[in-house]
């Protein structure tokens, strides 16, 4: 019942400590947590845009730069000029100090026949009058194909210009090493996993893809076009492999391709990641830091109030000690009153019978005889039962009709010597050691010195009864101190190396008509005495004590009024 | 010399009637009554020197009798005789005028030591009146003279 009392406020205290802390710490990281990624995301996209745009820019530039070579050449020389292989090649080789990325240069007739070639391969005299990039060659001026394989074989792209000359047309085409053109596009480098690559229209690979996919390939990426011709679209999504990609997709300016860079989720958002471990980590810690210093705080504040409530049941129960105390010494009060009639008749009675008696034998009217003997000590043992029945009922009546305790202050700095030395002499004669340990310290109480003076006489002696009990004439000791107590307060302490208290008689100590003393040397009324003495005066008396070794009885009274 | 008068009032009948006797073995000149009342009719007849008065009796208790007792003949000594070990209920009665106290069960020795005591009171009281009324009567001429006119 009371554990489980103690349980539910325990968990109580527990749900209340751990989650008012852990909510707002939560939410504090949650929004820490949104806000950054928010932020870093933004900026992560920026960075790729920025990238990208930068990149097709120079695609372009570079497009640009090897069309304006090749329609330099084409107005600088006659096309009589350029069908003579020397000139080819050294027009070439000026071609190639420009740019490594020319392959080979052919010229071509208005029909479409290579009338001169220089390049590895054999393509000279081959017609290409047919073929659709030599049409729009000729129709738009300007020309750059797509990957294709062409009569060689090999993946390869071309950019061919046109120009009239004496009214008829004429061309020249060169070859982009597509190994140089993939190197320039892949140059791009984010990250770890950032690669770069071209699709035309179609959606062919154009340049070599990092990962794997080659030229003239479908890539396994799922590609999202742009909105507007010059705008970037970013996005993410998963690869053919099932990784998560983020990608930036562009078209380069005058030609259908189409610029990916991309780079792959884990990669772009390392630092997001880090951000994350960091957040997890903290959450850990800081959730396992209030979650111990609750339990902590919860089994501390648990544990003093079970310290307190027993402390508040034991005051409880000295409370109801001390009213059935009180109430018991009431009844006794009214049975002593009234007991002591019939002893003042008995009394009387046993008074005439003496005198009678007495009157008897002066007449001679009875013989002495044993029997006669016998009746004297009847009679005078009548009279000492009589007289000791008066002491008990007397003793009752202390108790029972307690005066109303005269209260002054009392420093029991020279109280207590005054009283030790009123047993000095009883205590010598029995060999008992008086030790007095009183503080200098020890703050004036409240009290009536004349029923204080009563308790600790009555607990002397019975200290004394104590060892004498134990120790024989020799060998006994008793130790009255004084020391401050809480608050103010002053705690007198009598202790002896006596007999001490039987444990099951440590209950009844206080109550009256208990004695362990023979018969006729005790009322039992002591302790109760004293008890009820020092209540009345707002103090607190209480036993300490171990059978053979000694007992400790200990009084607390209130400070001394100002 | 005068002898001296007692009266024992309680209402234990058989403490009275044994008390009497004891204190009539021992010479004394002794009246009972079980109650405040009868002993106020008493005192209406007879000379009594020395009252010994419970406190706790049935009817008209000790205090009220002992207040009684002093207005109506204040020249009575009264010893208290309590149940009560308490000093409280003894000084009561002090102050409403008791000579003494005694405590139950008290010993006849005791009951006799404290009424010659309330006695020997008496006697000197009674000396400083009669001393007191015979000065009355000699009074010099010149104050006759003077009370005549």
């Amino acid at each position: 019942m009371k554990n489980r009392y103690y349980a539910s406020i325990r968990k109580k205290i527990l749900i209340s400590m751990i989650l008012v802390p852990v909510v707002p710490f939560i939410l504090c990281l949650g929004l820490g947590y949104h806000y950054f990624t928010t932020s870093l995301e933004t900026s992560t996209i920026a960075s790729l845009k920025r990238i990208v745009s930068d990149h097709r820019q120079m695609i372009e530039s570079f497009l640009t730069e090897r069309t304006n070579d090749l329609e330099f050449i084409l107005h600088a020389t006659p096309f009589a000029d350029l069908k003579r292989p020397e000139t080819l090649l050294r027009v070439f080789n000026n071609l190639q100090a420009r740019s490594g990325a020319f392959l080979d240069l052919g010229v071509f007739d208005a029909d479409g026949r290579h009338v001169a070639y220089h390049g590895p391969y054999e393509l000279k005299s081959k017609d290409y009058g047919g073929e659709a990039w030599f049409q729009r060659t000729m129709t738009e001026g300007i020309y750059i194909s797509d990957i294709f394989l062409g009569y060689r074989r090999v993946p390869h792209f071309i950019i061919a210009v046109s120009t009239e000359e004496n009214g008829r047309r004429w061309a020249i085409r060169a070859t982009i090493d597509t190994h140089y053109f993939t190197k320039l596009v892949e140059m791009v480098r984010i990250g770890k996993t950032g690669e770069a690559y071209l699709l035309n229209a179609d959606g062919v690979l154009q340049t070599r893809q990092r990962s794997g996919r080659e030229l003239m390939q479908q890539p396994l990426d799922q590609v999202a076009y742009p909105d507007a011709p010059s705008s970037i679209r970013t996005y993410l999504a998963r690869d053919a492999t099932g990784e998560r990609f983020l990608y930036a997709t562009t078209w380069l300016k005058d030609k259908g391709w189409l610029l990916v860079i991309r780079q792959e989720k884990a990669d772009a958002f390392r630092s997001l990641n880090a951000a994350v471990y960091g957040i997890v980590l903290i959450s850990i810690i800081g959730l396992g830091a209030i979650v111990a210093v609750a339990f902590y705080v919860t089994g501390r504040i648990v544990h003093k109030m079970k310290a307190m409530d027993t402390e508040k049941e034991s005051l409880n129960q000295q409370l109801i000690r001390a009213q059935r105390l009180a109430e018991l010494g009431e009844m006794a009060a009214g049975f002593a009153h009234e007991i002591n009639n019939p002893l003042q008749i008995i009394r009387s009675e046993q008074a005439l019978m003496d005198l009678n008696f007495g009157e008897l034998k002066e007449a001679g009217m009875l013989a002495p005889s044993e029997t006669l003997e016998e009746i004297d000590d009847a009679m005078a043992q009548i009279k000492l039962q009589v007289e000791r029945c008066a002491g008990i009922t007397q003793a009752i009546l202390k108790f029972g009709r307690q005066n109303e305790p005269k209260l002054q202050n009392v420093d029991l700095r020279s109280f207590i010597p005054q009283i030790t030395g009123m047993v000095a002499k009883k205590a010598s004669v029995n060999g008992i050691e008086i030790v007095q340990d009183i503080a200098e310290s020890t703050p004036p109480i409240h009290g009536d010195p004349g029923q204080l003076q009563q308790v600790l006489l009555n607990l002397l002696n019975n200290a004394m009864d104590a060892v004498m009990q134990l120790h024989g004439p020799a060998g006994g000791s008793i130790t009255i101190g004084a020391a401050p107590f809480n608050g103010g307060q002053a705690r007198i302490m009598v202790g002896d190396n006596g007999c001490g208290i039987e444990s099951e008689n440590m209950k009844k100590i206080f109550s009256p008509f208990f004695t362990t003393k023979p018969v006729g040397k005790g009322t039992g009324l002591g302790l109760s005495v004293c008890y009820g003495i020092i209540h009345a005066m707002g103090g607190s008396m209480a036993v300490d004590s171990m059978p053979n070794c000694g007992s400790t009885f200990s009084i607390v009274l209130p400070p001394a009024a100002s | 010399m005068e002898q001296m008068k007692m009266m024992l009032v309680d209402d234990e009948e058989r403490f009275l009637a044994t008390t009497q006797k004891l204190l009539q073995k021992k010479g004394y000149d002794v009246l009972v009554a079980a109650g405040g009342k009868e002993a106020l009719e008493i005192l209406e007849k007879k000379i009594i020197h020395v009252v010994v008065l419970d406190v706790k009796m049935p009817g008209m208790d000790g205090l009220q009798t002992l207040k009684e007792i002093k207005t109506r003949f204040p020249l009575v000594e009264v010893i208290m005789l309590t149940g009560h070990a308490t000093v409280e209920s003894a000084v009561d009665g002090l102050k409403s005028g008791a000579t003494d106290y005694l405590m139950k069960p008290t010993g006849l020795e005791e009951l006799i030591q404290k009424a010659e005591e309330a006695f020997e009171k008496w006697r000197r009281m009674e000396e400083k009146i009669r001393l007191a009324t015979s000065k009355k009567y000699m009074k010099s001429p010149r104050e006759i003279l003077r009370e005549a006119k």
